[in-house]
């Protein structure tokens, strides 16, 4: 699970080093068209486009591949859904065990745009997940006004998951030593014993994360990242891409 | 005596496991649905229902983060419980449980146990932040995505865990019972609510219904057998809670001060 850790990739690269605002706002906008696209080609051509921009910030196609497994799997099974069971235009039929599978034209069409949709939007998101550190996303939706309460709380979680990881790790590790999860009901009672001692760590380790940042001076908020002010360059830079893109989402 | 080696016992059924596994891959592929993992993929969604779903999720993650702010007033610790509490629920949904009648392996949601111990608003509030980062740093879910998942896996799951605990603590039942049920159900109405945010988004031209139900009984095979799991979790978690240190149920009032002495 740790393939997701190393962020951002390549901090020389120029995306990293554009403002997270920027990047946000313009993925946001690549967003919104992607999925309110009735084509196939725009959405790929982002996943294209974002994909290359991936690779770019020194991403190993391994991670890029695993990262995209999930998401891809699920288009692939949209994909066989809607060709197998909507649509009412014929295309091919088989029998299997007196079975006769019928796919419709109207539903790949259906099934390719979706799954099309799913490749471009899991790709411009991949691409800014890459290319901006955690608290500088947290920083940006701060500026866009999402309540600071929830970036706290997203802030705490990103600081003490990996604390918590490792803790989970350690005792994963000594369970399965001691055949914890040989047969499906030891490893049920491990896997809740396994997450008991999680909430015992949270509950234990916010109690000493609190009295370490009252003696620093906590009152209970955080100070939030301050923004430098937007570069011109940078902002005519983006508005000229999503610009450009919408351009050709509107064909 | 070979046959009483517990790695000799272990190897067999590890063997058998993996036969199991490969056996029902195929059953798998193709009888799984679009949502095989808990959360909707990123831009299954139309935009007017990614919209519509995020609309509904607003509010509740609003009520959330009052009432966290509120908690946090009296206790300074509150926040980051909360944020620990997040980071827990994203290893939880990332942890694989193996699936019997599937041959492969599916994760819990956590937001049983979350809404057990802090409340239905602030655990949508957790699994609100739980899925931007597993959106944002491993795919799962999306950002289009998330209003429909935070309905189905926060404020469905997280009320229903929640009423469902409370409900049967209510009518007398032991903590176990009440936390198997819990998140029983909360992972069983997150799934109804995700094939009816899925059919609603996918469904195109074709009625609504037909592919609701084509959905939900293609759940089925995974999340019948893993609501029984998350429900078994569910309660060895609070049990264990409860054995181990009975005294943060106490401050989080899931049981009373009288109950723990009585355990003491």
């Amino acid at each position: 699970m740790h393939h997701f850790t190393r962020q951002p990739q390549n901090d020389d690269h120029r995306l990293t080093r554009l403002d997270a605002r920027v990047k946000l706002l313009s993925a946001l906008a690549l967003l919104v068209m992607v999925i309110s696209c009735r084509g196939v080609a725009f959405p790929l051509l982002v996943a294209g486009v974002c994909g290359g921009i991936c690779l770019s910030l020194g991403v190993r196609p391994r991670v890029l591949a695993l990262r995209f497994a999930e998401p891809l799997f699920i288009a692939g099974m949209v994909l066989l859904l809607k060709l197998f069971f909507t649509g009412t235009v014929p295309l091919f039929s088989f029998t299997i065990a007196g079975w006769e599978v019928v796919g419709h034209r109207d539903g790949l069409m259906e099934g390719v745009r979706i799954a099309s949709r799913i490749a471009g939007a899991v790709t411009v998101v991949a691409a800014i997940g890459f290319a901006t550190p955690f608290t500088d996303l947290m920083g940006a939706l701060a500026w866009l006004r999402v309540p600071k309460g929830f970036i706290e709380v997203a802030l705490f979680a990103w600081r003490y998951l990996f604390v918590l990881l490792d803790d989970a790790q350690v005792v994963y590790a000594a369970q399965k030593n001691r055949l914890g999860y040989a047969g499906y009901r030891r490893g049920l009672r491990s896997f809740g014993t396994l997450a008991g001692a999680l909430v015992i760590k949270a509950f234990d380790n916010s109690q000493n994360i609190t009295t370490a940042m009252v003696q620093r001076g906590y009152d209970g908020t955080m100070p939030l990242l301050r923004h430098k002010p937007f570069r011109c360059g940078e902002v005519m830079v983006a508005l000229l891409v999503v610009v450009g893109m919408g351009f050709i989402w509107s064909l | 005596m070979l046959w009483a080696n517990p790695m000799v016992t272990y190897n067999k059924r590890k063997r058998f496991s993996s036969v199991a596994l490969w056996l029902c891959g195929g059953l798998l592929l193709f009888g799984s649905t679009p949502a095989y993992a808990m959360h909707i993929a990123e831009g299954i969604l139309p935009f007017p229902w990614a919209a519509l779903w995020f609309a509904v999720a607003v509010p509740f993650v609003a009520l959330g983060i009052k009432r966290l702010n509120m908690l946090a007033k009296d206790d300074l610790s509150f926040k980051p419980l909360v944020g620990l509490m997040a980071a827990v629920v994203f290893i939880i949904s990332c942890m694989p449980i193996p699936v019997p009648t599937a041959g492969t392996c599916s994760h819990p949601c956590g937001t049983g146990i979350a809404a057990i111990l802090v409340g239905p608003f602030v655990s949508v509030l957790i699994s609100g932040v739980a899925l931007l980062i597993q959106a944002l740093f491993l795919a799962h879910g999306g950002l289009s995505t998330w209003g429909a998942d935070v309905v189905s896996m926060g404020v469905v799951g997280s009320f229903t865990g929640w009423f469902v605990f409370r409900g049967l603590r209510t009518l007398g039942a032991s903590l176990g019972v009440a936390g198997f049920f819990a998140g029983l159900l909360a992972d069983w109405a997150t799934y109804a609510t995700t094939s009816v945010e899925l059919a609603s988004g996918i469904r195109g031209s074709e009625p609504f219904l037909p592919l609701f139900w084509k959905i939900l009984l293609a759940f089925i095979p995974t999340q019948l057998p893993l609501g029984l799991l998350e429900g078994a979790m569910t309660a060895g978690m609070v049990v264990l809670l409860y054995r181990k240190r009975p005294d943060l149920l106490v401050k989080m009032r899931v049981i009373t001060e009288k109950e723990m002495t009585a355990h003491v």
